[in-house]
């Protein structure tokens, strides 16, 4: 065969993979050429208020179903790799997903899906449960008497949105300079973007950039930038999302034959629920973006962690520094910790 | 290895030259298409009786037959505990195909499937038996097709091994009813087995997807255990790659992940957008790999 004949055939596997790199590269293109979308001008303050009056009270969300994606690259060194879990600790580096359908605030499901193993907690009409594959346990939820709405933060793990949201709004206050950014396409719609930037200037966060869908005004996406850092250190928002009523079947629960069936409080905040160590309340000083707690420490516990090998001797203690947050470990057995450089943690420890 | 593989070659190799080349030859137009297409029809029947025939083949099946039934006298005799999905089986053992599937998805599908693939071409490369194939009127691209063809069905058929082995062990040793999926939800028995189908279905296309690639690496060389080892290799490597959480950008292009959202099977909704992102990345490893080793096998000076 000459070589030019088998060039010609070379092309064929060549154009295979050009025609798989292009349907991979053709959502981003596609968003590339189209540009931002373009929604009506609104500034900061009408979009707050907008967002405000709809969402202000709990639980006027439309009928939706989603995906929602978290990912964090807070840069925190010599953190294991953690399989999908969903203890607090798994959610601070990689990428997890949940599953989301509300019906309306007395009915909503959210699911966490692992592999072969899925976590659901159903809440329908007062009744909630929290189901996990892996353990096989139901367990029903006791809510307080007078709350028919769902607590305020359901689960470590679960962090939507609009829960986020109104975090970011509740601390948006004199110390954040408010604006808003070019329309964002999130999920595939045009969205708002309001950018909440603190004014001091030891902190280590650049902006949070809040997305609001153009239509709805639901929050779709929350991103956290540190200062420096082309990507975001921490972001949670909706890959995918439809405004239509999910089907009843996804908010009926029945404990399924075989499984341990329990009471009591959602096993997620009770058992992951980070340790305080005795002895003392952790202080607040500072307020809003700088923030520093102190709590009391001691460092022996973390003796072989591999996060303290990464940590910087300073004077009085050491400091681990991540893209987001700085923590000090203080020779005298205090923890300090906010999302500031670490001079400010070393000021506040005296 | 090889020596396995021998006294079905010689079957082959004898048959091949017997069974249709030469009155083919004289005939045009049509009927050469006819007789080309009955000579690729005996091509894959050969193939399919050198495949199964092997005792490597059948000790392999053994093996995947086994497997299933080692985990259902396992969970029978020390209980379900630990593992929820462990601990249904004990309570239905139509949940037996599904653990059945996520024990072998990871490995041993993977290298059974490998084996056959990797063997392919190189195999009778290296035996010198595949100048003779070469001979039957059905050209290389035919022949290329009747070796995917046999590697497709072949992991079909091991697909079907571990869902029979899996539901007759699960029917002797526990009793069978609806079935509980990873949601909580529980749904009838047809829908169970209809899911065990749907992913038998799956895992077949992701190992035919891997197989594409131990075939395309098997057209490069004449050593067939380099190209089983290799195919291999590329498993091992992209589960390790799947563990380093720096790495995550990386893990949709390697088809272990893939294999694994098998589970949304079992999710109430089906979780058709995982799997359905699943099916697209296998279509996408069989055209590249496929193109690849027709390119090689087409244009490759055979001369062993």
């Amino acid at each position: 065969m000459s070589t030019r004949a088998r060039a010609v055939r070379w092309g064929v596997p060549a154009a295979a993979i050009l025609a798989v790199a292009g349907a991979i590269g053709a959502g981003p293109v596609i968003a590339a050429v189209q540009g931002d979308p373009q929604l009506p001008e609104l500034t900061a303050d009408q979009l707050l208020t907008e967002v405000a009056t709809r969402w202000g009270g709990a639980g006027a969300a439309p009928p939706m179903s989603g995906t929602i994606v978290e990912t964090a690259s807070l840069g925190i060194p010599g953190l294991p790799a953690v399989p999908g879990g969903t203890s607090p600790l798994a959610l601070l580096s990689g990428s997890h997903e949940l599953k989301v359908w509300y019906g309306s605030a007395d009915q909503f499901r959210l699911a966490i899906p692992g592999t072969m193993s899925e976590q659901n907690l159903i809440h329908n009409k007062g009744e909630t449960w929290w189901w996990d594959s892996a353990a096989n346990t139901a367990t029903k939820i006791k809510l307080p008497a007078e709350a028919t709405a769902p607590a305020p933060a359901p689960l470590p793990t679960a962090v939507t949105p609009p829960d986020a949201a109104r975090m970011a709004l509740a601390m948006a206050e004199s110390d954040t300079a408010v604006s808003v950014g070019n329309d964002a396409t999130v999920a595939g719609r045009a969205a708002y973007e309001l950018v909440l930037a603190p004014k001091a200037a030891e902190s280590l966060v650049r902006d949070v950039r809040l997305a609001v869908d153009g239509e709805t005004l639901v929050p779709l996406r929350v991103q956290i930038y540190a200062k420096g850092a082309a990507e975001p250190a921490f972001e949670v928002g909706f890959d995918s999302i439809t405004f239509a009523r999910p089907a009843p079947e996804n908010f009926t629960f029945t404990p399924p034959a075989g499984a341990t069936v329990t009471e009591g409080d959602l096993p997620a905040l009770t058992r992951q629920r980070p340790q305080m160590p005795a002895g003392g309340d952790p202080a607040v000083t500072g307020k809003g973006w700088t923030s520093v707690v102190t709590l009391p420490f001691d460092a022996a516990k973390l003796k072989d962690n591999p996060i303290l090998a990464g940590a910087k001797q300073v004077e009085g203690g050491r400091v681990i520094t991540t893209k987001l947050v700085s923590a000090l470990i203080t020779d005298d057995g205090r923890l300090l910790v906010g999302a500031v450089t670490p001079e400010t943690l070393e000021k506040a420890a005296g | 290895m090889s020596d396995a593989g021998v006294p079905g070659h010689e079957t082959v190799s004898g048959e091949m030259p017997a069974g249709g080349p030469g009155s083919g030859m004289a005939r045009s137009g049509a009927g050469a298409r006819a007789a080309a297409w009955g000579a690729t029809l005996r091509l894959l029947r050969s193939e399919l009786g050198l495949i199964f025939r092997r005792p490597r083949t059948v000790a392999m099946l053994t093996v995947v037959a086994v497997v299933p039934v080692l985990c259902g006298v396992a969970i029978r005799l020390v209980g379900g505990d630990g593992e929820a999905i462990m601990a249904q089986v004990a309570g239905n053992g139509l949940a037996l195909g599904y653990v059945a599937f996520s024990v072998m998805v990871p490995l041993i599908l993977p290298l059974v499937v490998a084996v056959v693939a990797g063997d392919a071409l190189a195999g009778e490369a290296g035996l010198g038996t595949l100048r003779y194939l070469l001979t039957a009127p059905a050209g290389r691209t035919r022949l290329l097709g009747v070796k995917f063809t046999g590697m497709a069905l072949f992991a079909l058929a091991t697909s079907l091994v571990v869902v029979v082995s899996a539901l007759v062990t699960g029917l002797l040793l526990f009793p069978v009813g609806p079935v509980t999926l990873l949601s909580g939800t529980t749904v009838p028995l047809l829908d169970g087995l209809l899911r065990i189908g749907l992913i038998a279905l799956y895992v077949t296309l992701g190992m035919v997807a891997l197989g594409t690639l131990a075939l395309a690496v098997s057209a490069f060389t004449d050593t067939a255990i380099g190209a089983i080892v290799a195919s291999i290799v590329v498993i091992l490597v992209s589960q390790v790659l799947a563990l380093v959480p720096q790495l995550d950008a990386v893990s949709p292009f390697l088809l272990p992940t893939w294999f694994q959202r098998f589970d949304g099977a079992l999710r109430e909704p089906l979780a058709t957008g995982d799997m359905g992102q699943g099916v697209l990345a296998f279509a996408a490893y069989i055209a590249i790999f496929g193109s690849i080793a027709w390119a090689r096998f087409t244009s490759k000076d055979v001369t062993a």
